[in-house]
């Protein structure tokens, strides 16, 4: 063929074409301190900061640099929890939504926590974040900032409605409001991590849990859905959702949503992070002076509530090239300083105490006494290496909401059961 | 997703070949391979082997590992309690109701859409293929930006449309408290309507290629014979079209079937919209149940290859012949 | 005149089915986040530019702008070594007889229908273990699986078009062989070579599921992909125009190669079975 040499011609060529895109890839030399990578969930910039600060702070030990992770924790948790499965060594500080930290713990993903750091950043702790700290009774994550949910609401449709606000109330009041007022109260009815936020602070506030103990494996995990307390629980979110007392858009939605709802015309209560108030102050700074907030609401009028607990977790990749330096960053990171200042600057409240003795904490956000006590009374999600399954089988049956009766507990307990069996899909 | 494939009539037959070496050769009998002819094999897998090989390995190779993968009760975060449990997750899949109620919304997306943009497609067709010629380039030029935009984007596009927080069609139809993507039809609605809009172009420039290989005479003819246009549609133009037509639904079926990228972004499969690629996906990735996940991941290339059979077989659609009669 | 006014109607119609959503869009990365709630509305109540600035300059920056030069670089990459593999691969089969032809273009064809999702959890591993997850260079192999088989397609039934004879002619009129392949067959061939790097840069540039998987940090991150991790001023807010900006921002390459290259595109598509 006369062709034969110039298209072994191309060939070489297109070799050397995918070689050099080989060497390429490679390479890339390191001089300088060690770089710790930390793994960050999506936020108003706050730990970009951070990271550069305490890179300063440590005076040339190490060099803390940021990457970011997706915006929903269920992504963040999915691509983290592949690459430590994977022993991805640059996984050295992790930002971890703390539901899922049992998970990473169990298989032992996480590096242990040096006693020194136990001892100097979780005495000063609210107790809710230090529960969610631990797995197996030992501690397996630094807590950085804590988050929960209060009850908010407009005064002038509890005025109008005649609630009395200095003491505690109950969810079967605010749904009475909404009811009688014609107006709509901001809850989460989408399918997604916030369904499973809301069932649990319902369980937990009558001193019932979704998961009942920690059973590290799959066929012990003992469940408390199918319980008394799971129906009421089903009660709340079944009604909601049937009469429409969440508004149109219940089904789809999610934290976001559910201030624009507590924000329109039609807005009474929202059960909500706390967020909310500088997002409020910047969208709708007319609104500021109509808006409340207290502890979120019980289930019975006589037991004390049990708000959502959320917020970060630091935690030490086990095959991290620098597991001591990653957990003096973490040290660095965390400090009550730093906490209040990311409080103020990215409204992420502190799992520090002290945090919340900052003066500008205090100033920017007023409800910071509810929040701290909110905290300390905080319940956890289920702890449970399978939480992902727990989470996503809860919402798979307990959306749309006003499909949810008071068959619907006992039904997820079961399907729970099959899934973790392995014997459904989910 | 749509990994937009299309049928070529010129290379698999061989038939309508080339020139000089290549038909002389052909013609000498078999047993007796000439040096050149070894030269020229040679040549050809040199010339045709890179891209060969890449392709197999990136497919083949993961394939087979799935296929394995499926075979134990493997969970990347327990690696410790791995076993083999034979067929165990195919059983599992199988007498599932969440398999099937998503096969059912698979296969639902599929026939819908390949149908509404068969009609819609041949339409367009139409349009481009009797356009003047001013307005061809710019009819031409619009109908592709669909085709070239990518999915997501098509996605987020809809999505903000209908939403019922971000969207302005519930005020358009003066619906403002209807929650599309809050149940499993309205959310099917958007989906498809996405999946038509961007892949119509497609389906519509094959139908094209299929108009033109009509023969005018015969259309001309009909004419002369006074039938109406629908006549001539049904009678002349459509019967010629068939390979064509059979070719652009088989690749948009196949396509279709493996839709994604549209339900991750709208509805991540909440509330009834999930199909079998969200279900392998969530199984494998999201609940990293690698074993589970690969059996769902190998039945959903299993049934890939079935609708290609049936279609080859059973509607004898030649894909290495294209449009070709 | 009828037949005018009809030609008009069609058009429009035409031209809203396939821009209106692009429209949509457009309009969305040009509304102030303010606009997104309480009821939506088509035009952007107060026209803009927060959400192009939020990408270019702000926030998200450093977000977008790597993988805006991911998008560009992986693809273009993968294009390039798409066409050149291809190309050899389709002279190969329209010009020479060898034995298994009928199995690259089966494979080619086999791998076309491939579902994705079914290998990215195997591929995933296997990257890892080689190095090359969240590489640019795994990006590219997969996005090479994507589009070699249609291009594998698209240029040989370009080659079997070809009068190959002209090159013979050529030579016998005394051009050296080199001279008679540079002058006759290139520019016969680059039409089609030309074309199917549109189409496979489309492709490659339409993968969003090894985009997720594939990749974690800014090193490789593509467009599509980097949509899910845009944020608002909290965790919760899924910022609407900044995705809406980002995605018109990676739709302008798609406009301009559709307005200067439509008929190269078509033919491209239909033109195999138009000859047949």
């Amino acid at each position: 063929m006369s062709h034969s040499k110039r298209m072994r011609r191309w060939l070489a060529a297109g070799v050397a074409v995918a070689t050099a895109g080989l060497l390429a890839a490679c390479s890339a030399t390191n001089t300088g301190p060690p770089t710790l990578t930390w793994y960050i969930n999506p936020d108003d910039g706050g730990q970009v900061d951070i990271a550069a600060k305490c890179t300063q702070a440590s005076g040339g030990t190490y060099r803390i640099q940021t990457s970011l992770l997706p915006r929903d924790a269920a992504s963040q948790r999915e691509q983290l929890a592949r690459r430590l499965a994977a022993g991805d060594s640059s996984l050295d500080i992790m930002s971890l939504d703390p539901p899922y930290v049992p998970e990473l713990a169990e298989p032992g993903f996480l590096a242990p926590v040096p006693q020194t750091v136990i001892d100097q950043r979780t005495t000063d702790v609210v107790d809710g974040a230090r529960k969610g700290a631990q797995w197996n009774g030992k501690y397996v994550v630094i807590p950085f900032w804590a988050n929960t949910q209060l009850l908010w609401y407009r005064k002038s449709v509890v005025e109008k409605a005649g609630l009395d606000m200095s003491k505690p109330v109950t969810w079967d009041q605010i749904m009475n409001v909404a009811r009688q007022t014609g107006t709509h109260l901001g809850v989460q009815g989408i399918r997604g991590e916030s369904m499973t936020v809301w069932v649990n602070a319902l369980m937990e506030s009558q001193g019932q849990s979704i998961v009942i103990g920690n059973a590290s494996s799959a066929d012990q995990t003992q469940f408390g859905l199918d319980s008394p307390q799971g129906v009421k629980a089903a009660e709340i979110i079944g009604t909601i959702g049937r009469e429409g007392l969440g508004g149109p858009g219940l089904t789809t939605q999610d934290e976001n949503q559910s201030m624009s709802t507590f924000q329109g015309a039609k807005g009474s209560f929202m059960v909500n992070w706390p967020f909310v108030w500088p997002a409020t102050q910047s969208a709708k700074p007319e609104l500021i002076s109509d808006i409340g907030w207290t502890t979120y609401p019980r289930v019975d009028a006589n037991t004390e509530s049990a708000p959502p607990l959320g917020g970060i977790m630091l935690g030490v990749g086990a095959k991290s090239k620098h597991t001591d330096l990653a957990f003096e960053a973490v040290t660095c990171i965390t400090s009550p300083e730093n906490q209040a200042h990311y409080f103020v600057t990215n409204g992420n409240p502190p799992a520090s105490k002290a945090a919340y003795d900052d003066p500008q904490v205090a100033q920017k956000f007023p409800m910071a006494p509810v929040i701290r006590t909110s905290l300390d009374n905080a319940k956890p999600r289920p702890q449970t290496p399978y939480y992902n399954e727990v989470s996503t089988g809860l919402q798979q049956r307990w959306t749309p909401v006003q499909t949810v009766t008071d068959q619907t507990p006992a039904q997820t307990q079961q399907f729970l059961m099959q899934v973790l069996r392995g014997e459904r899909l989910l | 997703m749509s990994t937009a494939a299309q049928p070529r009539e010129a290379s698999g037959s061989g038939s309508s070949a080339t020139t000089g070496g290549a038909v002389q050769k052909r013609n000498q009998p078999r047993p007796r391979r000439t040096e050149r002819a070894r030269a020229e094999a040679r040549l050809g897998w040199l010339l045709a082997g890179p891209a060969f090989v890449l392709m197999l390995l990136v497919t083949i190779y993961p394939i087979l590992q799935a296929a394995f993968d499926s075979l134990f009760s493997y969970r990347l975060t327990a690696p410790q309690d791995r076993a083999f449990v034979g067929l165990g997750n195919y059983g599992v899949v199988f007498t599932d109701p969440v398999f099937w109620a998503d096969f059912g919304v698979t296969l639902l997306i599929t026939v819908i859409t390949v149908a509404v943009e068969l009609v819609l497609g041949f339409a367009l067709a139409l349009v481009m293929n009797s356009a003047i010629k001013g307005l061809k380039g710019l009819l031409r030029t619009a109908i592709l930006v669909p085709y070239g935009i990518i999915t997501v984007v098509s996605a987020f596009a809809w999505f903000y449309a209908f939403d019922i927080n971000t969207g302005y069609v519930n005020s358009w139809i003066g619906q403002p408290n209807l929650d599309w993507f809050g149940s499993g039809p309205t959310a099917l609605v958007v989906i498809m309507a996405s999946e038509i809009w961007k892949t119509t172009p497609f389906i519509s420039l094959l139908l094209l290629s299929g108009l033109a290989q009509v023969p005018s005479e015969l259309t001309e003819a009909a004419k002369v014979d006074g039938a109406t246009w629908w006549e001539r549609m049904s009678r002349v133009i459509l019967p010629n079209m068939k390979a064509a037509i059979m070719v652009a639904v088989l690749f948009r079926a196949l396509d279709a079937f493996r839709i994604f990228d549209n339900i991750f972004i709208m509805t991540n499969g909440a509330y009834g919209t999930e199909t079998l690629s969200l279900l392998a996906y969530r199984t494998s990735i999201g609940r990293l149940e690698v074993g589970m996940g690969s059996a769902v991941s190998v039945v959903l290339f299993l049934l890939v290859i079935l609708i290609a059979v049936i279609a080859i077989k059973g509607f004898k659609v030649d894909l290495a012949g294209g449009g070709k009669r | 005149m009828k037949r005018k006014i009809g030609w008009a109607v069609i058009t429009i119609l035409v031209l809203v089915y396939a821009l209106f959503p692009v429209l949509s869009i457009l309009m969305n990365s040009f509304k102030s986040s303010g606009d997104f709630t309480e009821g939506g509305q088509f035009l952007p109540r107060t026209w803009s530019t927060e959400n192009y600035q939020m990408i270019f300059f702000g926030d998200a920056k450093d977000l977008f702008l790597p993988a805006l030069r991911n998008s560009l670089g992986i693809t273009l990459i993968a294009t390039v070594i798409a066409v050149v593999l291809a190309t050899l691969c389709a002279y190969a089969v329209a010009r020479l007889d060898f034995p298994g032809k009928r199995i690259v273009l089966g494979a080619a064809l086999a791998i076309s229908i491939f579902p994705v999702i079914s290998i990215v959890t195997p591929l995933f591993n296997l990257w890892r273990q080689i190095g090359l997850y969240d590489t640019w260079l795994g990006l590219i192999i997969p996005y090479l699986s994507l589009t070699l088989p249609i291009s594998i397609y698209t240029l040989s039934a370009f080659f079997q078009q070809i009068p190959w004879e002209l090159e013979q002619a050529a030579q016998v009129d005394g051009a050296t062989p080199f001279q008679a392949f540079r002058k006759v067959i290139v520019p016969l061939a680059l039409p089609g070579v030309f074309t199917t790097a549109i189409i496979a840069f489309f492709i490659a540039w339409n993968d969003f599921v090894y985009g997720i998987s594939l990749t974690s940090t800014s090193a490789a991150r593509p467009v599509p992909a980097a949509l899910a991790f845009f944020t608002g001023a909290s965790q919760f807010e899924e910022p609407a125009g900044a995705i809406s900006a980002a995605a018109i921002i990676v739709t302008i390459p798609v406009v301009i190669i559709v307005m200067l290259f439509q008929r190269q595109i078509v033919s491209g598509l239909t033109q195999g079975a138009v000859k047949g």
